[in-house]
């Protein structure tokens, strides 16, 4: 007798690997990998149950975390100095566990810049949602800073659609790097 | 003062800045690699049109399915140059298009009408 065929969305993605996977990137990545790969993520989400606030909220945080490693990983296929047509080293990894999406990103980063950014990330751990949406209305109306590619709004607006508090670390990585992971919950 | 268009692609928006017209749209996708870069045009563009017209109404329409932080930030900025000339007197409406399950686009929407009183504001919730 044949077992009970299997729901569709409930066959696992990627043979071999965790079902729970929806979606995993590992290695260089362009703003032209991540238009493209960013469609693989949408219509991924479009086939699982999964509201249109929270496929919103998932793919704005892939697109953050995918832009910061090209923005910011240490490992550089491009001159470091470039400030357009990037491509850097990371990853960002995408997975569906009892009704709750955790999207995890890696990149290396030098040691100095771990160091800048521990004070970015620590306070977005403690800060209620309130404090959160008070703090990103304020890094809105500031004046850009100069060290940034980006807004400095990144790590704000992942936290403020993360349900739970955003998780990172920093680990010994090759050639005197630190491994960045940061990871939000929807 | 001549249209300035700018075709969209799949990460920013089509451009459709009619100042001949008064009409002003950016429609669909903002994620660029540099926003900063891809905006910092169409400010240049808008500040220097804003500069020619006085008591007049200009309507700007904007349909975008999602921005990234560092397009909010600089369309934060086109806002507050829109307000300045609403300030001085002209008529700005602003047509705030949001997916009816983006709360993220509605809330940005409403904070551009919070910090910048003097421009008109309607929000349009679209059925996805």
């Amino acid at each position: 007798m044949n077992p009970p065929a299997e729901h569709e969305s409930n066959k696992p993605c990627f043979p071999g690997l965790d079902p729970h996977l929806i979606f995993f990137y590992a290695g260089y990545f362009s703003q032209n990998i991540i238009n493209a790969i960013g469609d693989a993520v949408r219509l991924r989400l479009e086939q699982t149950e999964t509201s249109g606030s929270a496929r919103r909220k998932i793919f704005s945080t892939f697109i953050e975390m995918a832009q910061n490693i090209v923005h910011y990983s240490s490992d550089s296929l491009t001159p470091p100095d470039q400030a357009t047509l990037e491509m850097r080293a990371g990853s960002v990894m995408v997975s569906h566990v009892d009704g709750t999406f955790h999207i995890i990103c890696a990149n290396p980063v030098d040691p100095s810049f771990a160091e800048q950014l521990k004070p970015l990330l620590e306070p977005l751990r403690v800060m209620s949602m309130e404090q959160i949406k008070d703090a990103y209305r304020k890094t809105l109306r500031a004046e850009t800073d100069e060290n940034s590619k980006g807004a400095g709004l990144g790590f704000l607006t992942i936290a403020k659609d993360s349900s739970a508090p955003i998780e990172y670390g920093f680990e010994p990585a090759a050639n005197n790097m630190q491994m960045f992971t940061l990871k939000a919950t929807i | 003062m001549e249209k300035f268009y700018l075709a969209a692609t799949s990460n920013t928006p089509e451009v459709d800045f009619d100042f001949p017209a008064r009409r002003l749209l950016l429609k669909g996708e903002s994620y660029p690699e540099s926003a900063a870069a891809f905006y910092g045009d169409i400010l240049n563009k808008t500040s220097a049109f804003l500069d020619t017209i006085t008591e007049e109404t200009v309507q700007i329409s904007v349909q975008l399915n999602y921005f990234n932080s560092s397009s909010t930030k600089m369309l934060f900025s086109l806002f507050d140059r829109l307000n300045l000339a609403a300030e001085e007197g002209n008529t700005i409406v602003l047509d705030w298009h949001h997916d009816i399950d983006d709360e993220t686009i509605l809330e940005f929407g409403l904070e551009l009408a919070e910090d910048f009183p003097a421009i008109e504001f309607h929000a349009h919730a679209i059925e996805s």
